[in-house]
């Protein structure tokens, strides 16, 4: 189990890099999810996939973690900036830049489909189950969420509701 | 003739549209140049943040993360005090006193001197150390012989920074080097997190006591008379012969491999 946690490490990181955009704070889901999963080893089902079961506490750890939320709105942008500073950005780093900033504004809800499907490349099936929601809620969402994000990176400094 | 939704378009995109309707959804793109264009958004936008965050997957991952996942066995090196002179810490409990009142019944050699100013920049770097620097690699120390070895950077540091180098934002710092009554060199070190006294034997660099740094929470600067617990302080005193190395005798102590 260990070594199969420790596998899924980047992709765990990354996941939490949808949720929470601060890499901190990213991090820190990751290990919430890595100690509830080993302490509640047992309750993981064979023949389950582990990343979806992962992905699931790190999702349920960011709905717990409003601390989490108010340090991401503070540093926020040092953030950010500070990852970039020195960094030659080719045009695809500054693409890339401006789409987690454009994820980052989406709200929670989207920000997760967005993650586990578009990202995670998790099927809608299993993308729901990890959200507990029914798979027509889940690509309802993953619609708005598509056009939301359409919207902010056509017109990023847009005023948005 | 169907009319083709968003939702469709996406599910055709995220993979998840049955046989049927994607044979009958590729024959409508190859007449429909609007269904094409819709298409393309939606896989472009598709294809674009997953690039986005797809950089993450080659970042290092952090020591705080890989170290939950170690085999338990070695999963945590750091307990609050490893002291290997338990009788001693139990006279003498884990506080910590200034050092140079520790020190001071000795004779004051140069080097003792110059250790309060070497122990404010200790500290000084410790705190920068902490906060700026990742976790340090693993192992730190290790067993061998059943005997608790410094291995990675802390034996790196022990063999190869003098006292009088230490300087501020390494992960490691070394304060006093001396040879001990059994006439082996021995020093002290200091990370982030703990503190400790290692002695060379057979090679390796045996180590002798072992205590944990109060490290959080920090709120300024610590006075660096405090740096060190007075355990560690006590074990040096312990085992000490004659007076500490100063820079001189260090360097050439490092040159000769810390062999005698």
């Amino acid at each position: 189990m260990r070594e199969d946690i420790a596998a899924l490490l980047p992709r765990l990181r990354r996941f939490g890099r949808t949720l929470a955009h601060n890499r901190e704070d990213a991090d820190d889901l990751v290990q919430i999810a890595v100690e509830r999963a080993l302490t509640h080893s047992h309750q993981w089902q064979p023949g389950t996939r582990l990343d979806s079961w992962m992905f699931r506490m790190m999702q349920n750890a960011w709905i717990d973690e409003s601390r989490a939320r108010v340090r991401r709105q503070q540093t926020f942008v040092e953030e950010e900036a500070g990852e970039h500073v020195g960094v030659s950005t080719n045009d695809a780093q500054m693409d890339a830049l401006a789409v987690r900033e454009a994820v980052s504004q989406l709200n929670d809800e989207q920000r997760a489909v967005v993650g586990l499907v578009l990202v995670e490349g998790l099927p809608y099936k299993e993308a729901a189950d990890v959200l507990g929601i029914p798979v027509g809620t889940l690509t309802s969402r993953l619609a708005r969420a598509r056009d939301a994000l359409q919207a902010i990176l056509a017109d990023p400094t847009g005023a948005r509701p | 003739m169907t009319t083709w939704t968003d939702s469709s378009l996406m599910a055709f995109a995220d993979g998840e549209m049955d046989a049927g309707q994607s044979t009958q959804l590729q024959a409508a793109l190859m007449a429909d140049n609007a269904l094409q264009q819709r298409l393309v958004a939606i896989t472009e936008q598709r294809a674009r943040v997953a690039a986005a965050f797809a950089p993450v997957l080659d970042e290092p991952i952090p020591d705080r993360l890989s170290q939950l996942l170690r085999a338990p066995a070695v999963a945590n090196p750091t307990p609050h005090v490893i002291d290997l002179h338990a009788a001693r810490t139990k006279r003498e409990p884990h506080g910590i006193e200034p050092a140079v009142s520790s020190v001071a019944p000795r004779k004051a050699a140069p080097t003792w001197a110059q250790w309060g100013g070497m122990a404010a920049s200790l500290v000084l770097g410790v705190l920068i150390g902490a906060q700026l620097k990742p976790p340090m690699d693993d192992p730190h120390l290790g067993l061998q012989g059943g005997k608790l070895v410094a291995s990675g950077i802390i034996e790196k540091s022990l063999t190869t920074q003098l006292a009088s180098e230490s300087g501020s934002g390494t992960p490691v710092t070394v304060q006093l080097s001396f040879v001990d009554k059994r006439g082996q060199y021995c020093r002290t070190f200091s990370t982030a997190h703990m503190a400790g006294l290692a002695c060379q034997e057979q090679g390796r660099w045996a180590v002798q006591h072992l205590a944990a740094l109060d490290a959080a929470p920090y709120t300024g600067m610590r006075q660096a008379s405090s740096a060190l617990p007075r355990t560690l302080l006590d074990a040096v005193d312990e085992r000490i012969a004659g007076d500490a190395l100063d820079a001189n005798s260090e360097r050439s102590a490092r040159a000769q491999g810390w062999r005698r």
